[in-house]
């Protein structure tokens, strides 16, 4: 083997070669079953804030893992999307008075613009340079935001900007009702979710998981590479865009975390802790990794001690993750015979 | 026997779950017994943690002495305390659960200028009384203000002027390094304002990035402006690096050291030789005692109820907030919002330093100033003996940016 897909190994996702469910029911109606699943959400969680986190982190997990899990690219620079869609959203509705909805596709398109810049920059380059070409990338958004402080509020994130009703005339609702808010996010990453599956499942989809595969294999067969990765890393980017506008609009502020290097790596975090390549793994991320920093952080000020040790028996002893592995698990009872 | 403890304990839970269920419908019971909540937002966690343990502490004594005082007509207090890790995303989500989950009644805390203004947003718009404990000057001006905006901390621009005050005469000369983020360019801008009065010169400033490590390359650049004062604007680590460097660059031989806020935690940290004979302002300090009869009843409060240590200026900030906040309620008969902010506003108080109330217009606490220097070692009478008191600025309206400046219109 040649030296450099070693490297790409090193980097590479660990997902089954092929989903043991592909084509059962459970795959068929992933989209559906996925938004039935986060409706019962708000009410097992111990509150409608955190829910709301965990739609929004999901939904960012999902999109990174559109490039991660079935391309098996490994982005180091996401928070670059996600704060770009949430300051865009910000700065649209409190500086120019936009209407929420307006605000939030221009958000999203904002992000999938920034995508195609960096990623045009960055997608040539492989594995573990591939990541850090893409984490300089992010980090010089970072500072960008940082120094416009005219725009972004610079340290002191962008504030002045609360949205209490979100809809269309008299279709509006309170969003300042925590519940309601619930379901008004559930909304946006239903539709995303339904979205991405129909991605998944087109012959794009297969494409991707082609080249997660065997690159070389892909371009022997005739399909453009670097051009279907570019369409990839664009795509992740308007999910994770569209994740950081609803952040905003939950939280009524934007902080210049929102764009530093942890979040693009909680992204990674979620994404491996729930399943890399597996449609609602990211989600089962999401919710382990919020759900315990919240009960961890409630019973003790050590609580990242706790959480780190947490992560690293997943990886020792999940590698395919919680969701991806109960994955496995069914999958080989129905292969018994 | 066995038996008959079985059943009678299988009765008392039984019981005890009829109970439950019963509850469950009914209306909520006399609201004159329900407890007072204040949501306590603080960075347990992160850089910041010994001073929010501070912050924790004095304010669970402030609870401690209404409850113990007969609270609001039987009514008790309760302080809950969240971690906010330091970060603006993270405590907006805690301060929302306080509000919608924990139905807390007030929120007081935060310990850095972007998480205090990201819990301001969510309680604005919310319409909860917030009281920050944190320092900063954005939150006086009309942007984030709102009337149920509370900053009992000191912020940059009181500070300055009270160290330019009595470090800078006319003709001074002053080097400046400056962290380069919101909260050092506004303590440069407080010192420069400052300065202009006063008639002292700029030598020179120099802006470092937030977080910096390596200062040397900074140092021959300061040592070379030739300045009289050098005048260090950042905050924590970036102070007791830039301090101890300054140190070993000789730069105390040729120049005074004065920093906008000395803290008690942060020159425990680094110690008392990187830190002698520097010079800076603080909201509190221990031995604020031996003049001040308010700070002697709460040291000795905390002494009894911390086996002896002494409180810091963190903690003074949290004591203050909480105990005149509860005053407040006391005073405003209840819980309710509109008319707690009121009763806060008219409030004058001295519960830890001497007389306080909060401006009319920003909701600013107005105070006094201490101006302390940091001992030598061997001139410390004990431990926790780090600073002398050079000056007590008295507290007053006149020393605040003026209402107008701020975009506040009468």
């Amino acid at each position: 083997m040649q030296p450099l897909d070693q490297t790409v190994l090193a980097t590479a996702p660990p997902v089954p070669r092929r989903s043991p469910l592909a084509g059962g029911a459970l795959s068929r109606w992933r989209a559906p079953l996925s938004i039935l699943a986060l409706l019962a959400l708000p009410f097992l969680l111990p509150s409608q804030a955190l829910a709301v986190n965990v739609l929004i982190y999901g939904l960012y997990a999902v999109g990174y893992n559109l490039l991660y899990g079935y391309t098996g690219l490994l982005s180091f620079g996401h928070a670059a999307f996600f704060g770009t869609g949430a300051y865009v959203t910000g700065i649209a509705i409190g500086a120019y008075g936009l209407h929420p909805l307006a605000a939030m596709g221009l958000a999203v398109a904002a992000a999938g613009a920034l995508a195609l810049a960096l990623g045009a920059v960055s997608i040539r380059s492989r594995g573990i340079y591939f990541a850090m070409v893409t984490l300089a990338l992010a980090q010089l958004v970072y500072y960008a935001a940082l120094q416009a402080s005219a725009w972004t509020g610079g340290e002191n994130g962008l504030r002045g900007f609360t949205v209490a009703r979100i809809g269309l005339g008299r279709l509006a609702v309170d969003i300042l009702n925590p519940l309601t808010k619930y379901f008004v996010v559930l909304a946006f990453v239903g539709a995303a979710l339904a979205m991405i599956s129909r991605i998944l499942a087109s012959p794009f989809g297969a494409v991707i998981e082609a080249i997660r595969e065997s690159e070389t294999r892909a371009r022997a067969c005739g399909f453009d590479v670097e051009r279907t990765k570019l369409l990839a890393f664009v795509l992740s980017g308007l999910f994770c865009g569209l994740a950081g506008a609803l952040f905003a609009i939950h939280l009524s502020i934007v902080p210049l975390d929102s764009l530093a290097y942890h979040t693009s790596g909680m992204a990674v975090v979620m994404t491996l802790v729930g399943g890399a390549g597996t449609f609602f793994g990211p989600f089962v991320g999401a919710l382990a990794v919020l759900v315990l920093e919240d009960a961890l952080s409630l019973w003790t000020p050590h609580w990242q001690l706790a959480l780190g040790t947490v992560f690293i028996l997943f990886v020792l002893f999940l590698p395919r993750g919680l969701w991806g592995t109960a994955l496995a698990r069914i999958g080989a009872m129905r292969g018994r015979p | 026997m066995g038996q008959g403890t079985l059943s009678r304990r299988t009765l008392v839970a039984g019981m005890a779950v009829a109970g439950t269920l019963g509850g469950i419908g009914r209306p909520r019971p006399a609201r004159a017994a329900e407890t007072i909540r204040i949501g306590f937002p603080t960075p347990v966690t992160g850089p910041f943690g010994a001073e929010a343990k501070d912050q924790i502490r004095s304010a669970e004594l402030a609870v401690k002495q209404f409850n113990e005082a007969g609270g609001l007509d039987g009514r008790m207090a309760e302080l809950l305390v969240r971690d906010d890790k330091l970060n603006p995303g993270e405590a907006a989500t805690r301060t929302l659960e306080l509000i919608e989950k924990d139905k807390a009644h007030f929120i007081v805390g935060a310990l850095s200028s972007a998480v205090q203004l990201s819990v301001n947003e969510i309680t604005r718009s919310r319409g909860v009384l917030y009281v920050s404990i944190s320092q900063s000057d954005t939150i006086n001006e009309v942007k984030d203000f709102s009337r149920t905006t509370f900053h009992e901390a000191l912020n940059p621009h009181m500070t300055t002027a009270a160290v330019a005050k009595h470090a800078f005469r006319k003709g001074t000369k002053v080097a400046y390094l400056v962290a380069d983020y919101a909260y050092g360019h506004e303590m440069l801008r407080g010192f420069k304002r400052a300065a202009a009065a006063i008639g002292a010169e700029t030598a020179g400033e120099i802006l470092h990035p937030f977080g910096a490590a390596d200062y040397s390359t900074f140092m021959p650049r300061l040592r070379s402006m030739r300045p009289d004062i050098l005048c260090i604007c950042n905050f924590g680590r970036d102070q007791a690096n830039s301090i101890k460097q300054a140190n070993d660059f000789g730069m105390k031989k040729v120049a005074r050291i004065v920093v906008p806020v000395l803290l008690h935690n942060q020159r425990l940290a680094a110690g008392p030789d990187a830190f002698e004979g520097v010079v800076g302002a603080s909201n509190y300090y221990w031995r604020l005692e031996e003049t001040v009869p308010s700070a002697k009843a709460f040291n000795d409060a905390f002494r009894a109820a911390y086996g002896g240590a002494v409180p810091t200026d963190y903690g003074a900030y949290g004591y203050a907030a909480v105990r005149s906040l509860l005053m407040a309620v006391k005073a405003a008969g209840g819980t309710d919002t509109d008319k707690v902010v009121t009763s806060l506003e008219t409030l004058r108080y001295d519960v830890a330093k001497g007389p306080e109330h909060y401006r009319a217009c920003d909701h600013q606490a107005v105070q006094s100033v201490l101006v302390t220097e940091s001992k030598k070692k061997s001139e410390m009478a004990n431990e926790a003996d780090l600073f002398t008191i050079l000056e007590i600025e008295p507290g007053s309206e006149a020393a605040l940016r003026s209402c107008d400046e701020l975009g506040h219109r009468a």
